[in-house]
């Protein structure tokens, strides 16, 4: 039966054709032939010998896939809900978490889902450093990496003002001051968003809201895919203590292991949700600072560098250091000049260790500041 | 045509000088001048020679201090000298302002002092200023609620003078480290007790034996009426023994918890005495209603963190509240009775509370549904593991 609808469709469809989209986010890393029907082309691709990809340290890859699709399902059923104005952004909150069947559920594995996927994205980019998988040919899969960390940040800063209280306006306020130290792009933002004059106002929100639900979304699947495109051209990292598994079963077993992966992320989430949920905090007040509100966790780092640096450097300059420091780590494949092997990979892994820390010891500073 | 003009204008200019300079007492005594100039007096039509007479117009000194000049050097005549105006009805009625209070000064310790001739007692520019006379309201005059007990402790809190009139010199000290001192001072209500809320205010003098009650009583009406309702009013008169003062003290008042009223009836009864007992009584029902609404507010707190309505909750702990503070108006019945019936509707609304918030935040079946969950997926783990190992079994 499914046989023969697939085959009816198959007349009208080229199914291999969207199939090889699937495989665009991380599913299927092999190349199709999509002149062919769908089963014959999968037959054909199985026949290839192809690594294990739902296996540390390449699952993380599989684990941000997982979690934007959890998030754009979340968020689209909180959408069905959210009110994006200031005055009753607040209380349409209260209405999901209170009165809609499992809100509460879906708001905190919106949240949880969205830290995950944070820490995920860094876990993924500190692998790339330690083994080095930026070096040519894979620049551009260092690039579209750092950029997705970016552009998930954005999504994250702009979803966490959405609720309008009191800690989400705050954090928020906190964090557009950061993004405002930045010169060029800090100004432009604010600009944009129309939080210069450090107030959420309604047309900030829902600006911000358009952002979360609309463009950032759309450009961090399309980041995505450039990722996962420029894999597939040249090929995955394999190290050498990693010998290529061949195979005819072994989508059948990726695809096993992606269901696993997922049953695992679902129960994390799950008991995240149910065992430390976000609270509901009353609604904000933009003319009450409450005490002991920081930027968001990944914003610490910037946050204790600025405040370390009043009164040592002029604003201007420590933003530009910040943007300096940015730009840097985006344009990491092009600058890392050490030679290839075992020398040229301890250098890389004492800067990358020292950066790291010096990473940690801002954040722990930014933490006890704020 | 423009020289004529000049000329005018110069003429009016030396005619507005000469009406300005009508009262000339300020070229000589421009401290005094620039004082009085901030004072309420100033702008009422009181000028300099009202009080002090002479010629006002004069910069000559022997024609400006002629006539009826009076220097007003001797402290006695002050009292007299503002009553001139502040006792006449007919100057004060629009002001709205008593005219009694020359008499009533008069009958106080402060008047009778001054007429005994002792110069040392208050008179009213020691409290109210001489020239920079200020409305009481006013938070830089002396008498301003804040600054009471400064303006009488210049005088009462000087042990050489205290020791001479035979008066304590601690009770200001007394005063500010007591409930309604340390409540001025933090920047509560101007309505907290001041000195001249218990002593009076022209008529200062302190209460009476046996008037404490009704001192205390003016602000602390149901209290009182609670006191006057129980034994204690009646013994205690019998006895001899201060009022309100035997548990809260004179000056240093001090607000009593409800755990120290076990060991207040103690200090008067013995510890082993039935009063004793009773105190302890008293003392649980009132903590046990103060534990249920703390428990309440907590459990509401937690509540609206998680979006449950709670503004229904608020409401009815503040009733609860409202029946826990009559319950400590009523121990000054010393009976449980009377306390026992408003923290039993203290505590049952804290108790219902609680109840309904427990029933709304319930988590146990989140976490009933969690627990399903992870055996929901830890039954799929297995079922895809065995179907990879049938995998490798058939084609590895």
């Amino acid at each position: 039966m499914a046989r023969r609808a697939l085959d009816w469709l198959s007349e009208r469809l080229n199914l291999t054709e969207i199939f090889s989209l699937l495989t665009s986010y991380g599913l299927f890393y092999s190349e199709l032939d999509t002149r062919k029907p769908l089963r014959e082309a999968l037959a054909e691709a199985a026949e290839r010998p192809a690594p294990s990809y739902a296996r540390w340290p390449r699952v993380l890859g599989m684990i941000v896939v997982v979690l934007i699709g959890i998030e754009i399902v979340t968020g689209s059923l909180l959408a069905l809900y959210y009110l994006p104005t200031p005055e009753a952004a607040h209380a349409s909150l209260g209405t999901i978490l209170r009165d809609v069947q499992f809100g509460w559920l879906v708001h905190q594995i919106h949240f949880w889902g969205a830290q995950l996927l944070l820490a995920v994205l860094i876990v993924r980019l500190l692998r790339f450093l330690a083994q080095r998988v930026y070096r040519a040919p894979r620049e551009l899969v260092w690039v579209f990496a750092v950029l997705l960390l970016l552009v998930c940040f954005h999504l994250d800063l702009t979803g966490r003002a959405l609720p309008m209280t009191e800690g989400a306006y705050w954090t928020s306020i906190r964090a557009l001051e950061i993004v405002g130290a930045v010169p060029i792009y800090g100004s432009l933002a604010l600009f944009l968003l129309g939080g210069a004059e450090a107030l959420i106002s309604d047309l900030t929100l829902i600006r911000f809201y358009t952002l979360h639900v609309a463009l950032l979304p759309i450009l961090a699947v399309v980041l995505i895919y450039l990722h996962f495109s420029t894999v597939r051209r040249v090929g995955l990292f394999e190290t050498r203590d990693e010998p290529e598994v061949a195979g005819r079963l072994q989508f059948r077993f990726h695809v096993a292991n992606i269901a696993i992966l997922l049953a695992f992320l679902m129960g994390a989430l799950a008991s995240l949700a149910v065992l430390v949920p976000l609270p509901f905090l009353g609604p904000a007040d933009p003319y009450a600072t409450p005490p002991g509100v920081g930027p968001p966790w990944y914003l610490l780092a910037c946050f204790g560098f600025l405040e370390l640096t009043t009164g040592m450097l002029p604003p201007w300059l420590a933003g530009g250091l910040l943007f300096l420091g940015f730009t840097a780590f985006i344009l990491l494949p092009f600058l890392d000049r050490t030679r290839p092997g075992a020398a040229g990979r301890r250098l890389m892994l004492a800067g990358a260790a020292a950066a790291l820390v010096i990473w940690l010891g801002l954040t722990l500073y930014g933490a006890r500041v704020a | 045509m423009r020289r004529a003009a000049t000329g005018l204008a110069l003429a009016l200019l030396a005619a507005a000088t000469a009406v300005a300079q009508g009262e000339q007492c300020g070229v000589c005594h421009p401290q005094s001048r620039v004082a009085f100039d901030g004072s309420i007096h100033q702008g009422e039509g009181v000028a300099c020679s009202d009080c002090h007479g002479g010629d006002p117009a004069s910069r000559e000194l022997r024609r400006a201090h002629g006539g009826d000049f009076r220097a007003l050097d001797d402290r006695l005549q002050i009292p007299a000298l503002c009553a001139e105006c502040h006792a006449d009805l007919e100057r004060m009625r629009p002001y709205n302002l008593p005219v009694d209070q020359y008499a009533v000064y008069l009958t106080s310790q402060h008047g009778r002092a001054i007429g005994r001739g002792e110069r040392r007692a208050a008179i009213c520019s020691d409290c109210h200023g001489a020239h920079a006379v200020l409305r009481p309201s006013d938070t830089d005059s002396p008498v301003h609620p804040r600054r009471l007990a400064d303006t009488c402790g210049s005088c009462h809190a000087d042990p050489e003078l205290a020791a001479e009139f035979g008066l304590d010199p601690r009770v200001v000290e007394e005063y500010r480290s007591g409930v309604h001192g340390q409540s001025l001072a933090e920047g509560g209500t101007t309505a907290a007790a001041g000195c001249t809320s218990c002593h009076g205010v022209h008529g200062a003098a302190p209460p009476g034996f046996g008037d404490v009650d009704k001192v205390c009583g003016g602000c602390h009406v149901q209290e009182r009426r609670a006191y006057l309702d129980g034994p204690h009013h009646a013994a205690m008169r019998d006895a001899g023994l201060p009022e309100c003062a035997s548990c809260h003290e004179h000056h240093a008042t001090r607000r009593l918890a409800p755990d120290a009223i076990e060991a207040m009836c103690s200090d008067c009864h013995g510890a082993e005495s039935e009063q004793a007992r009773e105190g302890e009584r008293i003392e649980v029902v009132l903590r046990t209603a103060a534990d249920e609404i703390a428990a309440a507010e907590r459990l509401t707190t937690q509540a609206a963190r998680t979006a449950v309505h709670v503004e229904d909750y608020l409401s009815r702990l503040e009733e609860a509240r409202t029946y826990l503070t009559e319950g400590l108006t009523l121990v000054h019945t010393v009976r449980l009775a009377s306390v026992e019936e408003m923290t039993r509707r203290a505590r049952s609304i804290g108790e219902e509370v609680q109840h309904e918030i427990y029933q709304k935040i319930d988590r146990r079946p989140a976490h009933i549904g969690l627990v399903l969950f992870w055996f929901y997926l830890v039954m799929t783990v297995l079922v895809i593991t065995v179907y990879k190992r049938r995998l490798r079994a058939s084609g590895g």
